[in-house]
């Protein structure tokens, strides 16, 4: 294909991103360099407060008003700031800080850097990115497991059941999040299904939602909830082009169930368990729903809902910007490993 | 001996699965069975699986809460989105696939590192646009917006499927005269459903489940029925509250229910043609 036809073709679609993609991304970074605000001037404002009987007093105080120009319009003013949004918003003073003490006495190093990982995490960016680093570490590792697991297991019945084993496993992943959120929510409700049932087998009421650790574990659990399909169905498509000569002959050597996994099955999955790890660490980056539904920020936060919140909530956008700026530079890293296997890859086809 | 062991695995696989099934279904499940209830049974303290059934909090969703009108808004936007996703794709993929120099592989690069990109951080761009412009609580701008950030990984899967459709067969029609679009229309277009079905699956689902760019950019009658559930969501809420937002909920999933009952394969095909032909 000629050049200038490719670009033909493909105008619309580098178009759409160019302008929806490209563009507000360098128009976040100018939003993070500003700040903006109506112009506002003391003035003595004089109102009739009514006192009983029908009387009123004036009064005169002097409050900030909003400037208007000629049309009676306030008047808006953008100030550059420079790296301060971005400061503010990483709170890099903070960290900075953190790591120069004082600390307190008697403790080795690992006491110190334990009260250094105290204070960041303070930090509402800091504690943001924990949790979503957090979910990240303990739901990659859980999806393949299980993913793998259930892709034995389906490989294993017999034909028939395959179609409907598939479609129910499919739900957790296809379901619109927020509502598969609200679903884990609602079961584990002081009054949910799940607290209700563990009272009656003798746990007492347990109050999931009300405290830190198992808020994150529920969000966890929610984690590996969802995103496991996706490992299963990648792996069990990998499973069906597996060729049969290997894992016979390993039989026939008399290599038992879990050798011929280790040595046969897992091998020939490998480049797929990868590809599964990259896409879920990208996804994991981005969760938000869980975030929302379950509702407590201040137990488990995530990147995008931090940012979510000032944006949405707080109607802050250049705060907003400076965390989007950061949650940039985060997708950036996370990509440099991929982005190099992907340069690798072109330049052994050239 | 060797009969035992393999009776034994299989029951351990086969009971491992059972425990799968059931996760992956209950909360649904008993999502969808405690919306056909008063508050009463659906949080009672010794909870059954039959109680008194009744459908009025499906009726004050859907009429007083007036979520037909959000349904309409998302047909309108689903499908809008899903069609122009796919136009547009159609012949990127397409260029894309048949291309062989560096502009594409840049555009693919690039594509990649937008898809991994969270949407907040485009939403904090459009804000402040879209209500400068003016551009607030329209279907265009909404559709748009999705189309755009669909398309990184709709052009990724339709290059892979249009990848798989020999060279020869559009080589031969420019043999013949035909020009590049000529060819494309008359020789691609007619064999290119199986993949634009599965890459169209991918699109509706991305716009129909989509909460976060719908709830900021639609407002009040305008919303999508997925954004129309924040409405029910925080914990203080009244029980009466609690239970429309459940019976809302359980009206979002039903139509994805039937999308992968009768789309099942075209899914699960789409899920692994990027990753295992990588």
């Amino acid at each position: 294909m000629k050049a200038k036809t490719f670009l033909a073709f493909v105008a619309p679609s580098v178009a759409s991103m160019l302008l929806l993609i490209a563009l507000p991304l360098v128009g976040v970074v100018f939003l993070s360099v500003y700040q903006s605000y109506v112009k506002t001037e003391l003035r003595e404002v004089t109102t009739e407060v009514p006192l009983f009987g029908g009387q009123t007093r004036e009064v005169t105080r002097t409050v900030p008003q909003p400037v208007l120009d000629d049309n009676g319009d306030a008047i808006f003013i953008w100030e550059y700031v420079g790296g301060r949004n971005l400061r503010e918003a990483s709170e890099i003073e903070g960290v900075v800080e953190a790591f120069k003490g004082p600390f307190p006495q008697d403790e080795g190093l690992g006491g110190k850097l334990n009260h250094v990982y105290k204070r960041i995490s303070n930090y509402d960016f800091w504690s943001a990115l924990e949790f979503t680093l957090l979910y990240t570490f303990f739901t990659t590792p859980a999806i393949l497991i299980i993913g793998l697991g259930v892709a034995l297991a389906v490989n294993r019945v017999t034909e028939g059941l395959r179609g409907s084993l598939v479609f129910i496993s499919l739900l957790p992943m296809i379901v619109t999040p927020i509502v598969s959120s609200s679903a884990i929510f609602w079961m584990f409700l002081d009054n949910g299904i799940v607290s209700v049932i563990l009272k009656q087998l003798g746990f007492g009421q347990i109050y999931f939602l009300s405290n830190q650790i198992s808020t994150r574990i529920l969000i966890i659990l929610y984690g590996i909830w969802f995103a496991a399909p996706f490992a299963f169905i990648i792996l069990y498509a990998g499973l069906q082009t597996m060729p049969r000569d290997p894992l016979e002959s390993a039989m026939i050597d008399g290599a038992n169930a879990w050798q011929r996994l280790r040595y046969v099955i897992i091998p020939h999955l490998t480049p797929l368990l990868a590809v599964i790890t990259m896409i879920h660490v990208m996804d994991a980056y981005r969760v938000f729903e869980p975030i929302l539904v379950f509702g407590t920020s201040v137990y488990a936060n995530s990147v995008q809902y931090l940012t979510y919140f000032v944006l949405g909530v707080q109607d802050n956008i250049h705060k907003a910007a400076a965390y989007s700026i950061l949650t940039i530079i985060g997708v950036v890293i996370l990509l440099i490993p991929i982005l190099r296997h992907t340069f690798k890859e072109q330049k052994a086809i050239n | 001996m060797r009969k035992r062991k393999s009776f034994f695995l299989t029951a351990i696989t086969n009971s491992g699965l059972g425990l799968w099934l059931f996760l992956a279904m209950f909360p649904f499940f008993w999502m969808f069975l405690i919306s056909l209830r008063t508050p009463v049974d659906a949080f009672s303290s010794n909870p059954t699986l039959f109680a008194p059934v009744t459908f009025k909090h499906y009726f004050h969703v859907w009429f007083v809460d007036e979520f037909w009108r959000y349904g309409i808004n998302t047909a309108i936007v689903t499908l809008a989105t899903v069609a122009v996703s796919l136009t547009v794709g159609c012949l990127a993929g397409y260029a894309l696939a048949r291309y062989g120099g560096r502009m594409g592989f840049w555009l693919l690069v690039a594509a990649l590192v937008f898809r991994a990109l969270p949407h907040v951080v485009l939403l904090t761009a459009y804000k402040p646009i879209f209500y400068e412009m003016g551009l607030w609580s329209r279907y265009e701008i909404l559709i748009i917006v999705l189309v755009a950030i669909n398309q990184p990984f709709t052009i990724w899967m339709l290059r892979a499927f249009f990848r798989s459709i020999p060279k020869e067969l559009d080589e031969a029609a420019m043999i013949d005269g035909c020009t590049r679009w000529k060819a494309f229309r008359l020789v691609i277009i007619p064999v290119m459903w199986p993949g634009v079905i599965t890459a169209g699956l991918f699109s509706f689902i991305l716009a129909y489940n989509d909460f976060l760019i719908a709830s900021q950019l639609m407002s009040g009658d305008m919303t999508t029925m997925t954004a129309a559930l924040g409405n029910y969501m925080g914990q203080n809420r009244s029980m009466e509250r609690l239970m429309h937002g459940i019976a809302g909920s359980v009206s979002v999933t039903i139509p994805l229910l039937f999308l992968i009952l009768v789309f099942q394969k075209q899914i699960v095909e789409g899920m692994t043609a990027g990753a295992v032909k990588g």
